[in-house]
């Protein structure tokens, strides 16, 4: 695809084929200015005059440029503020970080941090998609950073406890807003027992949910200094306050912003398979973008800009190729307590409007994501669409699966294929990769697991503070 | 059913939290909202409905939109991007469902009976997810393939090469001082008082858990004392 979306051209209205348009969508018979009654009539503008003033309104719609006046607040602005009353500790993003500058929605600036990082984990990648975070520390590894001072993963923290909120609504605001400052909190203070200062390692949320959780959740600490005054409490109760004071970050960064920017990198010094003959589709995790969508990254030279970078960008990167498909807006179907006890609705969502869509418009050798219940949804699902004649099967993993792939990693050791259900066998031939083979060596080493012969990414000691 | 009181008192707790002027500004009944959601494509559900029954306040379809409607909600918040108004229907939903729990429903109860397992894991490992919850036995929809090695679980656990994930129990180690900290946080946020409110028995299993996990957590801190004399 060309990297000017259909948003606005309306592919995906009912009846609306390849080459139509609907009526009312665009104004394509040249009688004149789109409008409505006995009042409309045509511009007569010359061609330099017509290009002047759709240039004039396409300047004036952009949303990089749009003045949003009292409608959009920069939640970072507050913070800041709140900082400079003493009322919070703001965890920096420092040069010490070597952070990378983005843009998002509105054009706002994005520092995210590339080096220093504590790993907040996410229950469904581990639980369930571990190549996510193995592959995810490969990479770090590959990058040459140090285990223990560039990077931390630890036994200390709890997961976001938004799944289960959103699943039940057991939880409430207090309780989502405690569990963050608790977690990040912990992020503040993990460099000491490693001998670093406080702030050294910044929070790297691997979830899509944790990440628009604690945004929003951000959001709400800054406002409402009732809802500050209760968690304070909280936090003091733990020994988690620092100079009897909530910290916050000054960033809520994905994993997938990680890997965005760092995707030239990663193609440029370590990719060392060709992937132009692979046809990329992506799904972004809702959460990612649609909750504190202001936050999320849009990059001008990633589909126009006009969608989330996230994902394509490092399609883009290793040079896979970018196909479209008419639903790539829509949700996984995933639903939190769905996929557990509605799961007619989950797996009919995700075969309907995803899996289907994905084979038969883009005919796609692989869906890429960035989140825990999109890979868990779309992958496992698809099984059962043999029983409603939908026998639709594309291959589901994350960008950073994907981008290991390309790089080398090994399909079972590092990347984790085993604990899909999907194809992704068929992916990884294709890639050249002998998944056989593969298969064979991983085999032949999970005898040396069982005989204590266990491969780590860093000293398991760091997960326990102890040294690497 | 409840009475007229009754349900103007669910409706007052509703609008009393303090997200519900973020999650709603006015609406033109555009529909948007109701276009881009997934849930309204299987159920009798709509976010439109629930914005305008909530604008314009009427309190006895409120009461009638959370036996049923509000539990169909995906969560996607593909609604809230959407919303001209900058509504949040998603938003407002979850207000409607921490109500319905302080109320008791009998039909919040119905919904919940089988997320009882994930809710279990949450509050009393801090993990929503294992890998033993994910097993054939468990999903069976998700066909024999479910996943692409067979094997002893904990072996195919220990050959992930990151120490925190070679867990079987849960998806990744937390360390017990932490949960024993999570524990405090659901105590003083009502998060327990909500749990008992919904299922008295998984309450009384989570409660035994957490008091036994205390108990293994003050004999540790008199293990380190120990050490430290």
């Amino acid at each position: 695809m060309s990297d000017q979306t259909p948003g606005n051209h309306n592919q995906s209205a009912a009846g609306a084929g390849a080459g139509t348009m609907k009526p009312g969508f665009h104004n394509t018979d040249g009688q004149g200015v789109a409008g409505h009654g006995s009042f409309f009539q045509a511009t007569d503008l010359s061609r330099e005059d017509a290009i002047k003033a759709t240039d004039w309104v396409r300047k004036h719609v952009d949303r990089r440029t749009i003045d949003l006046g009292d409608r959009m607040d920069d939640i970072r602005e507050h913070m800041y503020e709140l900082e400079k009353d003493g009322q919070i500790i703001i965890h920096r993003i420092g040069d010490q970080h070597e952070p990378a500058t983005v843009k998002t929605l509105f054009g706002w600036e994005k520092k995210i941090p590339t080096k220093q990082l504590w790993h907040h984990k996410s229950c469904g990648q581990c639980g369930n998609i571990p190549g996510y975070p193995t592959s995810l520390l490969w990479f770090m590894n590959k990058f040459g950073f140090v285990p223990g001072k560039d990077y931390l993963d630890e036994t200390d923290q709890t997961s976001c406890t938004a799944w289960n909120y959103h699943g039940s609504g057991i939880g409430n605001v207090e309780s989502l807003a405690a569990v963050f400052l608790r977690n990040f909190h912990q992020s503040y203070v993990s460099g000491k027992q490693h001998g670093h200062e406080l702030g050294h390692f910044f929070p790297l949320v691997h979830c899509g949910t944790s990440f628009g959780n604690y945004k929003e959740i951000r959001k709400y600490l800054v406002e409402s200094a009732e809802l500050r005054e209760k968690v304070t409490k909280i936090l003091g109760k733990l020994g988690r306050l620092v100079d009897g004071k909530l910290v916050i970050p000054e960033e809520i960064i994905h994993y997938s912003e990680w890997v965005h920017v760092m995707r030239d990198r990663i193609a440029s010094e370590l990719q060392t398979i060709d992937v132009s003959n692979i046809r990329t589709t992506a799904h972004v995790a809702c959460h990612y973008y649609k909750m504190v969508h202001e936050d999320a990254i849009y990059d001008p030279d990633v589909l126009g800009g006009n969608r989330t970078a996230i994902i394509t960008s490092t399609a883009k990167a290793l040079g896979a190729q970018v196909i479209d498909y008419s639903t790539w807006y829509d949700c996984c179907g995933f639903g939190f307590r769905h996929i557990i006890s509605e799961r007619e609705f989950t797996r009919s969502f995700t075969m309907d409007r995803k899996i289907r869509v994905v084979r038969e418009e883009a005919n796609a050798d692989v869906l890429l994501a960035n989140d825990t219940g999109c890979v868990t949804t779309m992958d496992k699902n698809q099984w059962i669409g043999k029983a409603h004649e939908q026998n639709f099967q594309v291959p589901i993993m994350a960008e950073v699966q994907f981008a290991a792939l390309a790089c080398g990693a090994d399909p079972f050791k590092i990347v984790q294929l085993q604990w899909h259900a999907s194809p992704c066998e068929d992916l990884v031939e294709k890639m050249g990769i002998s998944w056989d083979e593969a298969k064979k060596n991983f085999q032949a080493y999970l005898k040396e697991v069982e005989a204590g012969n266990i491969e780590y990414l860093y000293n398991p000691e760091l997960a326990y503070g102890g040294k690497a | 059913m409840a009475t007229y009181a009754e349900m103007q008192q669910i409706f007052d707790d509703i609008r009393g939290d303090f997200r519900y002027d973020h999650e709603l500004n006015g609406c033109l009944n555009c529909g948007i909202c109701t276009a881009t959601c997934p849930s309204a494509q299987f159920y009798d559900y709509s976010p439109r409905e629930i914005v305008q029954l909530l604008w314009t306040e009427n309190v006895e379809q409120i009461y009638d939109a959370m036996q049923e409607k509000i539990w169909a909600c995906a969560q996607c918040m593909t609604c809230a991007a959407r919303c001209p108004f900058k509504n949040s229907p998603g938003g407002l939903v979850a207000i409607m469902r921490e109500v319905a729990i302080k109320h008791e429903m009998q039909s919040a109860k119905d919904v919940l009976r089988p997320f009882g397992r994930v809710m279990l894991k949450l509050i009393t490992t801090g993990n929503q997810l294992s890998p033993d919850m994910i097993q054939p036995d468990h999903f069976p929809d998700w066909g024999p393939n479910i996943q692409k090695v067979e094997g002893d679980l904990r072996i195919l656990r220990k050959a992930i090469p990151v120490k925190t994930l070679q867990t079987v129990e849960t998806a990744w180690e937390v360390s017990l001082k932490t949960s024993v900290e999570m524990y405090t946080i659901w105590e003083m946020t009502g998060v327990l008082k909500s749990l008992e409110l919904m299922d008295e028995n998984l309450f009384d299993v989570i409660e035994d858990f957490i008091d036994e996990k205390r108990e293994d957590y003050e004999e540790w801190l008199e293990e380190q004392e120990e050490d430290d004399d």
